[in-house]
This record gives C-alpha cells, sequence and structure tokens, in this order.
C-alpha cells in the first residue's frame, strides 16, 4: 500500500477525531485523570466524592480501563497544557465545546485509538498468507467509513478489547490456544463480551488439558484483574453491565412467570451443535455467529458495533461475495442507534461546530411526528436479524471457503 | 475495488465532516442571542392568579421571534392557561401566546414562539407572564438572575427589580446562508484562536 494512502487514512482519522465530538470521551478522560493524584479504586473514589465532583456519572468500565486510558493520560499531559484540567472538570455544555483548545484535547486523547487501530489495520495484513488477500484486508479496514466513525466520532474504547479479541485470533490461526487464551482473558478485562468466546476456545481445543486451560486462563486474568477492586461501589457501577443486563433482556413469555430468552437459547444451540456434531471447528465462523446472534437480539450500544468488526472483515476477504450482505447488514447495524431518542448518536456529534444544532430536533423526534420510532427501530432491527440470519447461512453453505 | 473504496470512503468522511454541518446549519429556524445565563441567587418568583410577572428586556439582534427560559410546575399541577403578552416600549401589546400548564414540566426549558418582529434589533420590550386561573397550589415559577446587557429589569408584586428571569431570545435567521456561514465561521474562530 502507498504511504500516500497511509497518510490519507491518518488525516482522515485525525480529522474525525477533533472535529466530532461525543460526551463519553470528555467524562472518561475526566474520571481517568484521577490516576495522576494517586486514586487506585476509582469506584469507591467517585462514589464517596460525588457531592463534591462537577461529573457525577459513576465509571462504567473495568479497571484495567481505568488504569489503561489513565495511564497514557498521565504521559499525555505535559502535551495537553494548562488548562486541560479546568475543562475535564468543566460541567457546562456549551462552555465545553466552545474552547478553543478542543481540537487538540481530542486528538490527543484519541491517539491511542489511532494507534490500534493501525496495529489491527497490520494484524488484519498478517492473517492472510496470500499476499494480495492480506492487502486487501488492510485497506479494507483503514478505508471503510463504518470503523472510522464508531472509533473516532464515539470515541470507542472498547477498540482495546477489540485489538486483544484479533491478536487472539491471530493465535487461534496458528493453534497456539492458550496463548489466544491469554489475550482473551485480557480482553475480559477489559470488556465483558469477550467471555463469550471462551466456551468455544474449551470446545475447538483438543485434549482435556488444554480445554481446562482455555477456561482457567480467561477467568483467572478476568478475576485476578477484578479482586483487589471488588466493592459495592464497583458491582453497581461497572459489573452489571449493559451487556449482562441487555443479553437476557429479549425474551418472549411461556406462561406462568417463565419466559425464553432468546438470546441464550440460540447461543446453546450454537454451542452444543459445535460440541457435538462440528468435525472441523471454524472460530472465524463461530465468533461471527454469536456476534450476529448478540447484535440481532439485543438492544445495543453503537460501540458494540465495532467487537464484530475486524472478524467481518476477515469473512468478506474470505468470502467476497458476502461483501454487499456485510455492508448492507453493517449499514442496518448503524442505523439502529441513529434512531434512539439520545441526542450523542446524532446532531449532539456536530455540537463543536455550533451549539445551535441543540434547536434541531433528532431523527428520533422527526420520525415521531409521523410514525411510532419504536417501530422504526423494531423494522431495521428485524432486518438485521434477518441479514444475520443468510450471512450464517451463507457461512455454513461456503463453509470450505472460511478454512 | 482498492481506488473506488479509497475514494468512497474519502468522500463520504468529506460528506460528514463539511456537508452534514452546513445542512444541519440550513435546517435552524431560529438562533439563540447568548447562551442562558445561570439562574444566580436570585431564587424564584410564583405566578397565579392576579400574581403576575413582567420582565423588561432588550432584543440585541433584528428579527425576534421567540423567548426562551426555564419554568418551574411544581408537582405538574398547573394544567390552567398560561398566557404571554409582549410589549414594546411605547406599552403596545404586539404578540401574544396562550399555553397551558399541562404542557410545561417542571423544570423545563420553555421556548415561546411567535411571529418574528422584523426590526427588533436593540430595541427594548417586555412581557407578562400570568396563569390568571391557577390558584396558589397551581403556581408556575420563574427563576431570577442577575442584570445582563439584555435582561434589563422586571416586576413582581408591583416592585420593580434589576435583572429578572434567565432568558434567551431567538431570532430567525437573515438567510439558510448566512446561518450556513456563521456556522463555518464559528468553527473556524476556534480553529484559529
Amino acid at each position: 500500500m502507498k504511504i500516500n494512502l497511509i497518510i490519507l487514512a491518518a488525516i482522515l482519522r485525525l480529522l474525525v477525531s477533533g472535529l466530532l465530538f461525543h460526551p463519553d470521551i470528555k467524562i472518561i478522560a475526566f474520571q481517568t485523570s484521577f490516576l495522576r493524584d494517586g486514586v487506585t479504586d476509582i469506584y469507591r473514589h467517585l462514589i464517596q466524592n460525588k457531592a463534591n465532583l462537577t461529573l457525577k456519572e459513576e465509571f462504567v468500565y473495568f479497571p484495567l480501563t481505568y488504569f489503561t486510558i489513565g495511564s497514557y493520560q498521565a504521559l499525555a499531559a505535559p502535551f495537553l497544557g494548562d488548562g486541560f484540567d479546568s475543562w475535564l472538570k468543566d460541567a457546562g455544555a456549551n462552555s465545553v465545546v466552545n474552547n478553543p483548545n478542543i481540537f487538540w484535547y481530542l486528538i490527543v486523547l484519541k491517539l491511542p485509538l489511532l494507534i490500534m487501530d493501525v496495529v489491527i489495520a497490520y494484524l488484519l495484513l498478517k492473517f492472510f498468507k496470500d499476499r494480495k488477500l492480506s492487502q486487501k484486508a488492510f485497506e479494507l479496514w483503514l478505508f471503510n467509513p463504518f470503523t472510522i466513525i464508531l472509533i473516532y466520532a464515539f470515541s470507542n474504547i472498547d477498540l482495546y478489547a477489540v485489538l486483544l479479541t484479533v491478536i487472539a485470533f491471530l493465535y487461534i490461526r496458528q493453534k497456539k490456544l492458550i496463548k489466544a487464551s491469554v489475550f482473551i482473558g485480557l480482553a475480559i478485562a477489559f470488556k465483558l463480551y469477550s467471555l463469550l468466546f471462551v466456551p468455544f476456545l474449551f470446545v475447538s481445543a483438543k485434549n482435556i488439558k488444554e480445554k481446562m486451560l482455555t477456561i482457567v486462563i480467561p477467568i483467572s486474568i478476568f478475576v485476578v484483574s477484578l479482586i483487589p477492586f471488588w466493592s459495592s461501589a464497583f458491582i453497581d457501577s461497572a459489573l452489571v453491565s449493559g451487556l449482562s443486563t441487555r443479553i437476557f433482556s429479549p425474551n418472549f413469555l411461556i406462561g406462568f412467570g417463565e419466559s425464553m430468552i432468546i438470546g441464550i437459547f440460540l447461543l446453546t444451540i450454537l454451542f452444543l451443535y459445535v460440541a457435538r456434531y462440528e468435525k472441523k471447528i471454524n472460530l472465524l465462523k463461530l465468533f461471527v455467529i454469536l456476534l450476529l446472534i448478540l447484535f440481532s437480539f439485543s438492544h445495543f450500544h453503537i460501540s458494540w458495533l465495532l467487537w464484530i468488526a475486524p472478524f467481518l472483515i476477515i469473512l468478506v476477504i474470505k468470502q467476497p461475495k458476502l461483501i454487499w450482505l456485510v455492508f448492507l447488514w453493517s449499514l442496518l447495524a448503524v442505523s439502529i442507534p441513529m434512531f434512539y431518542s439520545d441526542r450523542s448518536m446524532t446532531i449532539s456529534l456536530f455540537r463543536i461546530y455550533s451549539t445551535w444544532f441543540d434547536l434541531l430536533p433528532v431523527p428520533f423526534t422527526v420520525v415521531q411526528k409521523f410514525y411510532d420510532p419504536f417501530g422504526v427501530q423494531s423494522i431495521i432491527h428485524s432486518a438485521l436479524a434477518g441479514v444475520s440470519v443468510l450471512i450464517t447461512y451463507m457461512m455454513f453453505k461456503k463453509e470450505e471457503a472460511l478454512s | 475495488m482498492n481506488n473506488k473504496l479509497v475514494v468512497f470512503t474519502t468522500t463520504f468522511i468529506l460528506f460528514v465532516l463539511l456537508i452534514v454541518p452546513a445542512i444541519l446549519a440550513s435546517l435552524i429556524k431560529m438562533i439563540p442571542a447568548n447562551d442562558q445565563p445561570g439562574y444566580g441567587s436570585g431564587g424564584s418568583v410564583s405566578v397565579y392568579g392576579e400574581r403576575t410577572f413582567t420582565q423588561y428586556f432588550v432584543s440585541k439582534n433584528k428579527n425576534l421571534t421567540a423567548i426562551g427560559t426555564t419554568i418551574k410546575n411544581p408537582n405538574l399541577k398547573n394544567k390552567k392557561d398560561i398566557v404571554f403578552n409582549l410589549y414594546d416600549q411605547d406599552n403596545n401589546l404586539i404578540r401574544t401566546v396562550n399555553l397551558n400548564g399541562f404542557n410545561i414540566g417542571d423544570g423545563d426549558f420553555i421556548k415561546i414562539v411567535f411571529e418574528p418582529i422584523i426590526d427588533s434589533q436593540n430595541k427594548k420590550y417586555y412581557f407578562n407572564l400570568a396563569s390568571p386561573d391557577a390558584k396558589q397550589d397551581e403556581i408556575i415559577e420563574v427563576f431570577l438572575t442577575e442584570p445582563t446587557d439584555e435582561i434589563v429589569e422586571y416586576i413582581y408584586d408591583d416592585e420593580k427589580h434589576l435583572g429578572g428571569a434567565p432568558i434567551v431570545t431567538f431570532h430567525k435567521p437573515e438567510s439558510r446562508l448566512k446561518t450556513v456561514k456563521l456556522v463555518y465561521l464559528n468553527l473556524l474562530s476556534k480553529l484559529l484562536d
């Protein structure tokens, strides 16, 4: 790939980083700034000092996220200038985006995302033996609008876990499941969703010892990373996460208070089918199906879509005929959160340009004038589930292409 | 495929960063003259029955088309008519808007929209807010703040005081193009600061 294309990819990312603002990045930067003051248990600190803090949100991520982002901020602090701390503490909705240094703050705060993004591109380059295919994967990662927006507009710190799952997947490809388990464990310590990969690592392991290790290693890493911070503050803030509650929510009643949880139902079928009947286990196919089930049957945050992105890139390189189906899936998936009533999914991203945009209605409100916006979300989500089923079917049908 | 992909993605990102804000700006129907001032320590005053609230202010721009402020409706009890009358400095009633407490939440920022007043720039106006049918337990409350170059003085209980409600005046844009230009100038001024 020509160097000028890599420069173009970087410029696009820096532009999105500096011009689009999702408030989460400032909240996380404010919370992780306490590491510079020597605070190690952020969960207790935020709850105990809530009355004196200008931003009162709880820290909803795991400790490893706090230490990673906090350490980076400590290193970057000298480059951020004197006004940075007061910007972090500023709770004014308008003054935050009217600060002339906001471009610089956002670019510096999002720089680790750029580094990880490029590392993922290089890992995808290494994934294929065929030079042409690896080149395609590299380019498709760097030049697809979905990941650029998902990472830089929404300041997506899920990228830490995504990078670790991609490294794990490279080890899986090299049949090094123990090393893969270590990286899956680290990924879980950043984001709980990676835990869903563990049962599939287990079934793909060759012998009892390896099977045990693929369970014990990731769980141990996860548990060890949490133990020092275990408290009611931690449980309430971070452990009862959106995922752990939302994955159980889509269900239908079967009477007498019982309900059928669709996600668990489908994941059980997938797991048992693989464990019992798959002769040659293909973890790419399983990881993709697992995440397709998750997105099809849960009310997801737009950031979560990044979890599946590298796997979809690998999938369409291996099965080029799926590219339009995957594109359609991505389009539908990104569209759903656009219809949430949350302003920061759409118009608020542009508040750096002008706070006058606050006067504009979000798509949710616009749709509300003609139709039920939840109905629109449901229609798109149902279509997404339909496309997910089709992708799953195509993956089973063309299995040899995925090996 | 590569070139097409690069061109598509580059175009898409530039469209999002350069064109989408212009489209959004062109959809803006009114522009606030300022940010809403803080509530200060002035507390609030109740409006019900014959207790009305009168606010004197200066419109900094032309095309005055709305006035916004925060109104409390404790326990959402006020479900009565709320009358907003706008007068010019010669005491001529120039606009009337009827609201209903049913549509006002407790602490909502309420925008009272009326036909634009074209030559409103730097002119003094006052408005009166009343809920004549409301009883003492059906009050609405207006917050108070210090005087600014827009918020001049208010009358409550027949007494005149400096300052008044933390209002924001809204103005109809002169043209869509001008609004787009102002949005980009705002961005540029921040970038070059």
